[in-house]
């Protein structure tokens, strides 16, 4: 009987060991350790034995048993790895072919430098505000200092509804709504279209944006604005930007100030961009004029404000290398999927 | 403002080089818009002597030529006609420089070396006007007693080397549209002494009289016209004015006329008052007022136009007709002529709003009225006229008649302002001494008497503490002021209800393909023809009264013609595949606000504009639901709209929540589509985003996940065509909800099949849903849901005579 379980045990082992696949792995398990396999079918014989042998046989047989299942086991095992890894090679696929995807749009330039100087601002504690761009005379000239008679009035060739209604040549009109509905401290920005009398050309443009920003509380100085400004210029144009003031003159400011900062593109060593100055003129600022305080009711022996306002296309075209303004207002599919 | 540095130089010190005081200059205010380095253009150009003049071997129309050049002799071959022997000539040397960046090389012509180039007037960058004795297409050839000069640079020979910077004058400056304005801002900025030339102008009396030679002056007025002031020389020899006047004059871009002219001329860049001068005979009468034009009156200015006035403009008038428009330009009828004897002066000074308004009128803007316009003083005019009177008789022009005509009836009010050092401080940001406040105003000639700043009389910009301030801070150094952070309350920095749900938009249509662009809110009437707008709307447009053209001559009172041009554009560049959005205003005067003196509407519109093979009018309606949800409007309705011109009537939807229509969508009418030259079809969706705002409500509430298996339940049922989906669905939700209440509910309804064939017939449709049902708390049975779905069927089949399809 040991020789008939020995034999067993070897043959089944040269069969499993001849396995390619789980099914005939199977046949292996049932031809020797299903219900009428041949290890089975000689436990079933033992009825026969004296009680003597009864448990060696048995025990015999149990050993070869888990024996056998151990090897099943592992076998299986080797044979699902092996089919997986054919499975897995059938599978192969070209990662280069093209991605399923919806393409995305793109934002505007334009809105893209907007967006990017209002969150700079937001962090620095200031509101968003709005106005008409359809808007009074009152609010676009008389508030702010720029009087009918006033230069000003020419120098800003203004498109006019009639006498009183016209499209706003600034934003700063928004400046004065903000300042005649709330109280100081006031700490906003505006950034909006504007309208002035220029013909199209690569550098002009009747329709443009400004970002408008308006400051009102006790005690704020020309060096809070220009502290302001600076730590602006380096959040929007990069850490190492400089700023610099230059005297100049608004109606609605006094002290004014032109201010210019070190050319972003070539760092201040002079370029196309700068025009090989190392500046680039940025924006008009100052301390806000006391007509104006007086003109929107507000104190101008209790408060003090600054103001400053700059264009948008001209800070989207140098960062983003457009020469030709004319290409932000044409929309051309191509521009703008660049962006 | 143009000034050359010689002139200025009369003022101040100058031990800096042209572009240094350009950059000081800039930093103290003056502007510099360009700096002109005439003659520096010019180099290694010097004066030589032709010596010998032969035949080109080679060459009929060339000549070879030997030239002394000082230090040596050169050969130089040359096709010039009007040259001989023993000429003095400008010679360019090998490697010498012309204007416009010509470079001069030895080379061989024709066979011949060739070591420079004799140069003409225009290869010297020159005006052949300034230099009447030569001819334009030869050589320049100079007077025999340039021989001396042999070798030396022509720049310095013809004195051609000139400074003159271009300064940008601010408007609340007109004292520095004058050289000693210039000069005064240049002394301070340098830090030198201010050397005032025209000293002797500040302490001349002249007697003021009635009359002069017969002249009598009245201002009627006076509103208009501050001072009014008269002089006269007479034995007047009119003629060139001196080199040295008419140099300068150039400079600052001032063509030369005659003495008297040119001395007005100059007075007025010298010290920044206009100035006029008469024939004292074509003043009729010998009586000039100052006064209001009459309506249509007429008169023909020095520039040969006649210009029509009205009772707004201001003439200097004799007694029959207006000889000047005041402030703006003389009468050809009083025009200094070559035989003028006796010359009348006018020094005077009105009112900058008037001169800016009739200048714009009569549209001429000339020197005069672009300083008149920002306000000039009238302490200055007595100065200026004194000048010019001076200068004739140091000219030899003429003799002085002693005494002036003075009218001065509105007296120039001197501001004083108080010497605020602590607000001036606080302002700035500094800490400024006092001492050092006073010392900087005074380069400024402002006197500061028991701590009040008195403004001299050429600034009548200051005013306020703030203009002194803003004077100290330019003197101290505006880039001195340091770098601080507001030291206030803090503030709180966010975005409003209606800013984020705008960013929300952008983002909703940048993820789902979409293309921002920006358009101008101007259309032209042809624009909204085109766009089929609706009359009412049309009528809301707000007219431009000075429009750059038709085309941009109206608010536009929707944004739809914007994108169809936009759409139009790309699909005329074969750009296929066309997604874009806009986010701008529409601007419509309903109720005639604009004519009150009111701001008329103005809303936010996203307007939407697709063409492409993937786009159709569902992919828009997704698009607006998508928009929609992400900005939390949950309740809507989708209406078919039949009656919007600029829509397919078949393919238009107003979104509406109640009665109120938040947005409308839909595909391009084709006659609209026609009419912009676009073949295939486009989508159009226009929503207001202030309703959408409005609607948007932020409530979202948790809701347990369901414990308990939802119930699908398939029907088909088969209907008229006209039947719309949307009121099949309303239907079967309302009846649902009333038939199952509590924890029980239909979930959802979902279409997953329409289809059209001839066994379900013509004019008809078979739609399939699924209604998916659940109770909350238990599984449900189909004993609870056959009679749910036998009433949902009997509703259809009794409404819409639906056929159920088995």
């Amino acid at each position: 009987m040991k020789e008939e379980i020995a034999k067993i045990k070897e043959n089944s082992i040269k069969e499993m060991e001849s396995c390619k696949d789980l099914k005939t792995l199977n046949d292996v398990r049932v031809k020797y350790l299903g219900k009428k396999g041949e290890l089975t079918l000689v436990l079933r014989g033992m009825g026969k034995l004296s009680p003597e042998e009864r448990p060696v046989i048995g025990s015999l047989v149990n050993e070869v048993r888990d024996e056998l299942n151990n090897l099943l086991e592992q076998k299986e095992k080797e044979l699902k790895s092996e089919e997986l890894q054919r499975k897995l090679e059938t599978e192969n696929i070209d990662v280069t072919e093209p991605s399923k995807k919806i393409a995305l749009g793109s934002l505007h330039p334009i809105t893209q430098v907007i967006e990017e100087v209002e969150e700079i601002f937001l962090g620095m504690g200031y509101e968003i505000a709005d106005g008409p761009e359809v808007e009074k005379a009152t609010y676009n000239f008389d508030k702010l200092n720029t009087p009918p008679d006033h230069p000003a009035r020419d120098i800003q060739d203004t498109f006019y509804i009639n006498d009183d209604i016209l499209l706003r040549s600034q934003t700063s009109p928004v400046q004065a709504r903000v300042m005649e509905e709330k109280k100081p401290p006031i700490k906003i920005i505006c950034p909006g279209a504007v309208y002035r009398s220029d013909s199209v050309d690569a550098t002009h443009s009747p329709v443009f944006h400004q970002i408008e920003g308006l400051v009102v509380d006790k005690h704020i100085s020309m060096t809070d604005l220009k502290g302001t400004l600076e730590m602006f210029a380096k959040k929007c144009l990069g850490e190492n930007t400089k700023i610099r003031f230059r005297p100049h003159h608004f109606p609605f400011t006094e002290p004014s100030a032109e201010a210019d900062v070190s050319c972003f593109v070539c760092g201040g060593k002079g370029c196309k961009v700068c025009k090989g100055e190392g500046w680039i003129e940025l924006l008009g600022c100052g301390m806000v004029h006391p007509n104006v305080f007086k003109y929107c009711g507000i104190d101008p022996d209790e408060y003090t404000g600054f103001a400053f306002g700059f264009g948008v296309e001209r800070i989207a075209m140098a960062k983003f290398g457009i020469e030709d303004m004319r290409l932000l207002f044409e929309n051309d599919v191509r521009f703008l999927k660049q962006f | 403002m143009k000034a050359s540095v010689e002139w200025l130089k009369e003022y101040s010190d100058i031990d800096v080089d042209t572009i240094k005081l350009g950059d000081i200059l800039t930093m103290t205010g003056s502007k510099v818009e360009e700096i002109i380095e005439k003659g520096n253009d010019i180099k290694n150009v010097v004066v030589g002597k032709i010596l010998e003049i032969k035949k080109h071997p080679n060459a009929d129309k060339l000549v070879v030529t030997r030239v002394d050049i000082g230090t040596e002799e050169v050969q130089i071959v040359t096709g010039a006609k009007n040259i001989k022997e023993n000429d003095i000539i400008p010679i360019a040397k090998d490697g010498a420089e012309l204007p416009g960046g010509k470079k001069i090389v030895k080379s061989p012509l024709r066979g011949v070396d060739s070591c420079g180039m004799m140069c003409s007037v225009g290869e010297l960058g020159l005006d052949i006007k300034d230099y009447p004795d030569q001819i334009e297409d030869g050589i320049m050839i100079l007077p025999a007693s340039y021989e001396k000069d042999l070798g030396k640079d022509i720049v310095d020979v013809l004195n051609l080397r000139e400074d003159i910077i271009d300064f940008e004058i601010t408007p609340n400056r007109p004292d520095c549209l004058s050289i000693e304005g210039l000069g005064r801002e240049t002394a301070a900025s340098l830090g030198k002494e201010f050397k005032n030339p025209r000293k002797n102008l500040d302490e001349l009396e002249v007697e003021n009289k009635k009359e002069i030679e017969g002249l009598k002056v009245d201002i009627t007025a006076p509103d208009l016209c501050y001072r009014y002031i008269a002089r006269v020389v007479k034995n007047v020899k009119i003629g060139p004015s001196p080199e040295w006047m008419q140099r300068r004059l150039k400079a600052c871009g001032v063509r030369s006329i005659n003495n008297i002219v040119d001395i007005t001329n100059y007075v007025m860049l010298e010290l920044g008052q206009p100035m006029h001068a008469f024939d004292i005979n074509s003043i009729e009468g010998k009586h000039i007022t100052v006064r209001r034009a009459k309506n249509g009156e007429k008169i023909t200015t020095l520039d040969g136009v006649e210009r029509e006035l009205n009772a707004d403009n201001l003439v200097i008038a004799d007694e029959k007709k207006p000889v000047a428009i005041a402030g703006v330009m003389g009468g050809e009828n009083s025009e200094i002529e070559d035989d003028t004897k006796t010359v009348v002066f006018e020094s005077a000074v009105f009112y900058g709003g008037s001169v800016r308004k009739t200048a714009k009128k009569v549209g001429l803007r000339t020197e005069a009225s672009s300083r008149y316009e920002k306000g000039l003083s009238s302490e200055n005019a007595i100065r200026a006229i004194n000048r010019a009177v001076e200068l004739v008789v140091e000219l030899g022009a003429g003799e002085e008649v002693p005494g002036k005509v003075d009218v001065y009836p509105t007296k120039q009010k001197i501001n004083k302002i108080k010497l605020d050092v602590d607000r001036i401080n606080d302002l700035l940001g500094t800490n400024i001494s006092k001492e050092e406040m006073i010392s900087i105003l005074e380069k400024l000639d402002i006197k500061v008497e028991n701590d009040y700043a008195i403004a001299p009389y050429f600034r009548m910009d200051l005013e306020f503490v703030a203009d002194i301030a803003e004077e100290i801070a330019r003197y101290y150094g505006y880039d001195k002021l340091e770098t601080t952070l507001i030291k206030a309350e803090a503030t709180l920095g966010v975005r409003t209800k209606e800013q984020k749900i705008e960013q929300k938009i952008e983002n909703v249509l940048v993820d789902n393909g979409l293309s921002e662009i920006y358009t101008y809110g101007f259309v032209g009437e042809k624009d909204l023809e085109k766009s089929k707008i609706r009359k009412e709307l049309v009528d809301n447009a707000i007219e431009i009264l000075n429009p750059l053209s038709d085309d941009y001559k109206l608010m536009r009172p929707t944004t739809i013609p914007s994108m169809m041009q936009i759409l139009a554009l790309n699909n005329n560049r074969k750009n296929p595949n066309v997604k874009l959005f806009d986010i701008s205003r529409s601007y419509r005067n309903i109720n005639g606000e604009v004519e009150k003196g009111e701001i008329p509407l103005q809303e936010n519109i996203l307007t939407i504009g697709m063409y492409g093979d993937d786009v159709d009018f569902y992919t828009l309606k997704g698009l607006i639901e998508n928009v929609l949800e992400s900005s939390n409007v949950n309740h809507y309705d989708i209406e078919k709209e039949k009656n919007n011109g600029s829509y397919h009537p078949g393919r238009c939807a107003n979104i509406k929540v109640g009665l109120d229509v938040i947005a409308t969508i839909g595909e391009v009418h084709p006659e609209v589509l026609m009419n912009y030259d676009i073949n295939k079809r486009c989508y159009l969706a226009e929503l207001n985003i202030s309703k959408v705002v409005k609607y948007s409500k932020q409530n979202k509430k948790y809701q347990e996940v369901p414990k308990f298996p939802a119930v699908e339940r398939d029907i088909a049922i088969a209907v008229d065509e006209e039947i719309e989906v949307g009121e099949i669905e309303k239907a079967i939700t309302k009846k649902a909800k009333r038939l199952l209440k509590g924890k029980k509910g239909l979930e959802g309804i979902k279409l997953f099949d329409i289809y059209r064939d001839e066994k379900i017939g013509k004019g008809k449709k078979s739609i399939a849903y699924s209604l998916i049902f659940r109770d909350k708390t238990k599984s449900m049975s189909d004993e609870e849901i056959n009679p749910v779905m036998e009433e949902i069927t009997k509703e259809l089949e009794e409404k819409f005579g639906a056929i159920l399809r088995k």
